[in-house]
């Protein structure tokens, strides 16, 4: 296996000194190319309070090609589904090289504050929440509390 | 084994022949250096270059389909239509390569889009040959190139 690209390195190392708001990034001590990363649910969204696992690879062509990422913890979302794959244009077909981690992560975080039913990853949720908006939110907020508090152990 | 792939002029040079640059493609390489001494064949299956003939797909250069090496080569020709230099320090709005992070060191092969971002020429020729769009703007390259041949 090659060595760790030096763009690796310096994102890793601005990730773990600059730190986003609301976004922890931690690369995993055996592999430096996996991250654990937690994501905090935005405020005047129904995951406000929650606190998102999610895991992040970065494939041995990163920058060539988009990060893999997944949410660990179930998370009720029109644009992720069931196993936790996000439905995200920029990690398939608008994956530029100038994105970083912290873009990417920056994404997923406002995609949490803007769920888009049209574009659905997982039809039931999608059709609930086109359905009974209200009625989705309250699930979502649920779920929020269930699934995504801190201080529970939450697995899929 | 031939490799119609490989790009057959050096991008400064022609840049400077200007003009009356012709296709040097169709004439005999000019010898630079003596031919290295002989060795025995290196395994042909590591040696091929690999190639990505749509956005995810990677294939070795011998497992394409006609159609795939022809797109191949039309990106090869467009991307070395793209004007290209060395870093000497004085752009100062450049000075970090987005791709690799790195800054521009001087003497760096430089690759300068229509939309003038500029790369590492190695880190944004691997990009172009993927997609044909600037990573910075998210500009698609050719329908800027044509918008130059137009008005110049």
């Amino acid at each position: 296996m090659a060595g760790l690209p030096r763009r690796i390195i310096k994102e890793t190392q601005r990730l773990l000194a600059e730190p986003v708001v609301g976004i922890l990034a931690v690369p995993d001590e055996a592999n430096a190319r996996y991250f654990h990363v937690v994501v905090g649910g935005p405020s005047q969204s129904p995951y406000e309070g929650g606190q998102f696992r999610l895991e992040l690879f970065l494939p041995e062509e990163y920058p060539m090609s988009a990060p893999k990422v997944r949410f660990m913890t179930k998370i009720y979302h029109p644009n992720i589904d069931k196993l936790g794959r996000i439905c995200l244009d920029i990690l398939k077909d608008k994956w530029s090289p100038a994105l970083q981690i912290r873009t990417v992560l920056l994404s997923i975080q406002a995609l949490l504050s803007a769920p888009n039913p049209d574009d659905p990853l997982d039809n039931n949720v999608a059709e609930h929440w086109k359905s009974n908006e209200k009625s989705a939110i309250e699930q979502a907020r649920q779920w929020t509390q269930l699934y995504a508090k801190s201080n529970t152990v939450n697995s899929h | 084994m031939g490799n119609c792939f490989k790009s057959t002029s050096n991008d400064d040079i022609s840049l400077l022949r200007g003009s009356d640059h012709h296709d040097s493609s169709l004439e005999p390489m000019p010898f630079v250096e003596p031919p290295p001494p002989y060795r025995a064949q290196p395994e042909p299956q590591q040696r091929m270059p690999i190639y990505h003939p749509s956005p995810g797909v990677s294939r070795p250069a011998n497992q394409l389909s006609e159609e795939e090496q022809i797109k191949i080569a039309q990106r090869l020709g467009l991307i070395n239509h793209l004007p290209t230099g060395k870093y000497d320090g004085t752009n100062k709005k450049a000075k970090e390569c987005v791709i690799c992070m790195n800054e521009f060191m001087f003497g760096e092969q430089l690759r300068y889009l229509p939309c003038m971002h500029t790369y590492h020429k190695e880190c944004i020729d691997d990009w172009l040959m993927r997609s044909f769009t600037c990573p910075s703007c998210m500009e698609p390259v050719d329908a800027a190139l044509l918008t130059t041949y137009q008005t110049s």
